[in-house]
């Protein structure tokens, strides 16, 4: 249980944003137990809700101050525990932070705060024909705040590249407060080490982003959808490797398999897949109208040629919204037919999904799991999402057991533990699937370049010191 | 072309191992150390104090190219020139630009971090480095990234080392992203007579529905790129063209070539070179100031917002008048190559809370400051 924040604090943090948006009370506090990865929940001690960089700032004094920690967060939809709050922390979240502060369509840059959720950006941009680029699935609802700690990605971002290519500057608060930018979309010449993209992907641990310059593209004039069906998720994997091997540069290739489309199917949301497919894939092209169709022809011969048994394809905006229909409430549909679901995240080199799939059927098997596949294919970044039931203990095991194996899996074929949902809490144990104690005591030292107090975010990202290793013979040489 | 000091010596490990061993012996001794690629790209070295050239030209050759997975992962030292080739043999390309980038080691290319105008239509280098091998100032050898185009598993020390011109590391492999070559890559022209009305046109470039891979302004003319498919590259084209109310000329293959290694190279060579960055919108502003500095040559990035000048000869004063000109419009400046120390430090100063930053980052990477002497 945490403890009440002393009374003088909370009548402090009162006096710089207001009583009302100092959280205390403990039922209102449940609503912050948890982020998206709702196996793990504690209450934090306070949550505050800032308006404005210099609310930031001076809550952040005055905590840090104090000594006390602070867990940022966003929409709290992060799939990793990152937003989870700590028993001696205070949680500031971004909610009220969600202005759009500029749109220069010449330029075509966007300045916002970081409570913006990801889809408002590209309604406000839209009437200059631009658009933010990175579109996470849960964009309806995520922030640009918490996209950029994650550095997260989307099903568009296999063309477009991911949250980092996209954010030029931004404004920081720091350890007690201060107050940083950094870079600036108009100092591209400046010297000096890039602090804008270290921050990018930080995960809260390094301090809050309070205003954040992003870059905005045209939107593009046309585009062109193909559900393509196939009997095995290994010929599904097969079609993707040809269609980018081909040199196609589509928009998005997203696999569904069979385990998501029953469930899918079974669900308000049935998508009208037919019966029996083994996995589906969604292929997109954007761009300028010129060329899409053949774009879409020659995909669609990929398909046919790694033995698809049907492709179609969307005329209209309607059809094309059919088509994503199953991939879009994929999690949604899940959720209907398991009480938990442990959303996995991992990348693999593209070549080698037909065979990673498969060893994870296998495991799924031999574990006696139901391991539902829906990913970001052309990107090799897995989601492999196990239905399961908390209450039962033995399941709650082999969940965690098949879990490691996958990412053990992942790792051995040149992959890496997490594609986009960051490290969290949730990942911090397979840290040492991929980096050695030499490579995680570096990472130690950048974080307190930035937190030398260890009171931003503690307990994330970086697993604890091993027990035994000189690691930690140094680091108790250095507290003693 | 470094600007003073001659090396003291020149060191060419051809392990990652012999890279620890030399770091190890220059901490030793007391030398510092400056990493170098092809050595042609070193740009501002100075200092009195001893120290040696770390060359990583035998830490070369493709490890890992797998075409179908558009990433290919080799030793620093590799040439671009090589890396080029093995792509282009696949149909594949590194789109990056960056001034006499065919000379360049991967490494170097990594290590300065520079991008060309094809910035535009794919991003930055620092967006495409999947994967860097790297040995710290004090001989710790660490992976970072790996061969996969997404990967959040802890904060992104990539970029950082991205541009970090040996400050930070030596950089002895590098995994790549690379990008199937495009079906048409078409050179559109516009001849003008002054700078000033051609950045008129590039605004509008800039504002079209369609974007370009590259919109640069140099020797005369605005040159702008498209790649894609040879029925979009005729439509983008014509979007642009009725944008812009102007119609372009494209030029064979050759003469296209041609004026693309200008775009890329101009300036870069000449005795000083500056970079001054401003918001693209705000380039007008700045360019009277260009002008008036008189350089030998220029080139304008008009989609980056990005100019570079060459001078033969450059005082200290219009250095920093141009310094501030870009400042003033909210912009930076960077003095990319002087061989007067005094103009060398005319370049925007990092805010006083970047530079703390960026000191610890420095010490947490090397922290006996063995590395790149002249820049600590
Ligand atoms: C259905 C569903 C689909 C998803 N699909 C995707 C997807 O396609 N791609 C993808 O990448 N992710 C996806 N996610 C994961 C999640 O939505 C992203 O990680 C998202 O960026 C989190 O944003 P948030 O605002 O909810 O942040 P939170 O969950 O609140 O916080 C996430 C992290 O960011 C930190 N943080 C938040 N705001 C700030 C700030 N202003 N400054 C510094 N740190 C901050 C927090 O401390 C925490 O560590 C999905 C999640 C769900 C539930």
């Amino acid at each position: 249980m945490s403890r009440p924040l002393p009374g003088p604090t909370v009548r402090g943090l009162e006096a710089i944003v207001g009583p009302e948006h100092v959280i205390t009370h403990r039922d209102r506090l449940l609503a912050y137990e948890s982020d998206g990865l709702t196996a793990y929940r504690v209450a934090p001690r306070a949550v505050v809700l800032p308006a404005t960089t210099e609310e930031v700032s001076k809550v952040v004094e005055l905590l840090h101050g104090a000594r006390i920690e602070i867990v940022p967060r966003g929409a709290g939809t992060g799939l990793s525990g990152g937003a989870l709050p700590t028993e001696d922390g205070v949680v500031v979240g971004t909610a009220r932070m969600n202005r759009v502060l500029s749109i220069d369509p010449v330029d075509r840059l966007a300045t916002i705060q970081p409570g913006v959720v990801n889809a408002r950006l590209t309604e406000a941009t839209r009437p200059h024909g631009l658009y933010y680029a990175p579109d996470p699935s849960s964009q309806s609802t995520c922030t640009l705040g918490g996209n950029v700690a994650e550095n997260s990605g989307g099903p568009h971002c296999l063309k477009y590249g991911v949250t980092s290519r996209y954010v030029t500057g931004l404004t920081v608060v720091l350890t007690g407060g201060r107050v940083v930018r950094l870079g600036g979309a108009g100092r591209l010449a400046a010297d000096g080490l890039d602090l804008v993209g270290l921050f990018v992907g930080s995960e809260g641990c390094f301090g809050i982003a309070t205003e954040i310059e992003v870059r905005l593209l045209p939107l593009p004039a046309g585009v062109r959808t193909l559900l393509g069906m196939f009997d095995t998720m290994e010929a599904a994997g097969h079609a993707v490797t040809a269609i980018i091997g081909s040199g196609l540069m589509p928009a998005a290739v997203e696999i569904i398999d069979k385990a998501t489309i029953d469930a899918v199917e079974a669900s308000v949301f049935a998508a009208g897949y037919p019966k029996g497919v083994g996995a589906a894939l969604v292929i997109e092209f954007d761009g300028t109208e010129a060329g899409l169709d053949e774009d879409a022809d020659r995909a669609e011969a990929c398909c046919f040629e790694a033995g698809a048994t049907e492709v179609r394809r969307a005329t209209s905006e309607e059809e094309r919204l059919a088509l994503w229909r199953g991939r879009k409430k994929a999690f949604g549909a899940m959720g209907r037919i398991a009480p938990d679901l442990l959303v996995q995240d991992a990348t693999v080199p593209r070549t080698r999904l037909p065979e990673v799939l498969a060893r994870i059927a296998e495991i799924a098997v031999e574990y006696d799991l139901t391991i539902a596949n829906v990913f970001h294919a052309g990107d090799g970044n897995l989601h492999p999402n196990i239905l399961f039931d908390r209450d039962d203990a033995d399941q709650l095991e082999r969940v965690e057991r098949a879990s490691r194996e996958i990412m053990k899996l992942c790792v051995s074929v040149g992959g890496t533990i997490t594609g986009e949902h960051g490290v969290g809490v949730d990942k911090r144990g397979y840290m040492d699937l991929v980096h050695n104690e030499v490579e995680l005591d570096m990472l130690r030292r950048v974080r307190s370049v930035f937190d030398p107090d260890g009171l931003w975010n503690p307990d994330k990202v970086i697993p604890p010191v091993a027990s035994g290793s000189p690691a930690e013979a140094a680091a108790e040489a250095v507290s003693a | 072309m470094t600007a003073t000091a001659p090396v003291g010596e020149l060191v060419r490990p051809a392990s990652v191992e012999e890279v620890v061993a030399e770091l190890a012996r220059a901490r030793r001794e007391g030398l510092g150390v400056l990493p170098v690629g092809s050595g042609r790209h070193v740009g501002r070295a100075a200092g009195r104090q001893r120290w040696i050239a770390l060359s990583t030209e035998r830490l070369s050759g493709i490890e890992i190219y797998e075409p179908a997975d558009l990433t290919l992962t080799a030793g620093a030292g590799t040439p671009m020139r090589e890396v080029s080739a093995a792509l282009a043999a696949n149909d594949q390309f590194a789109p990056f630009d960056p001034p006499f980038v065919l000379e360049r080691s991967l490494g170097g290319l990594v290590a300065d971090g520079a991008s060309g105008p094809l910035w535009t239509g794919y991003g930055e280098l620092r967006n495409h480095v999947l994967g860097l091998t790297v040995v710290t100032g004090d001989g710790r050898v660490l992976r970072l990234g790996g061969r996969v185009v997404k990967n959040v598993a802890g904060f992104d020390l990539i970029k950082p080392m991205t541009g970090s011109r040996g400050s930070l590391g030596v950089i002895v492999s590098v995994c790549l992203r690379a990008f199937p070559l495009p079906a048409e890559d078409r050179l559109l022209v516009l001849e003008g007579a002054d700078v000033a009305s051609l950045l008129d046109v590039a605004r509008g470039v800039g504002t079209a529905p369609v974007l370009p891979v590259s919109s640069v302004i140099v020797g005369g003319a605005l040159l702008v790129r498209l790649h894609g498919a040879g029925s979009t590259v005729d439509s983008d084209q014509r979007t642009i063209e009725r944008h812009v109310g102007r119609t372009f000329t494209v030029p064979d293959a050759p003469s296209a070539g041609a004026r693309l290694a200008r775009a890329r190279d101009a300036a870069a060579a000449a005795d000083t070179v500056l970079e001054l960055s401003v918001r693209p919108s705000r380039l007008p502003d700045l360019w009277p100031s260009v002008a008036e500095a008189t350089p030998s040559e220029a080139v304008v990035d008009t989609y980056a917002g990005r100019v570079r000048v060459g001078f033969e000869t450059l005082d200290r004063a219009a250095a920093s008048r141009l310094t501030e000109a870009a400042e003033r419009l909210g912009g930076a400046a960077s003095v990319v190559r002087s061989s007067d120390p005094d103009v060398a430090s005319a370049g925007s100063r990092p805010s006083d809370a970047e530079e703390l930053l960026t000191g610890r980052l420095r010490d947490a990477f090397d922290p006996d400051g063995v590395l790149w002497p002249a820049r600590r």
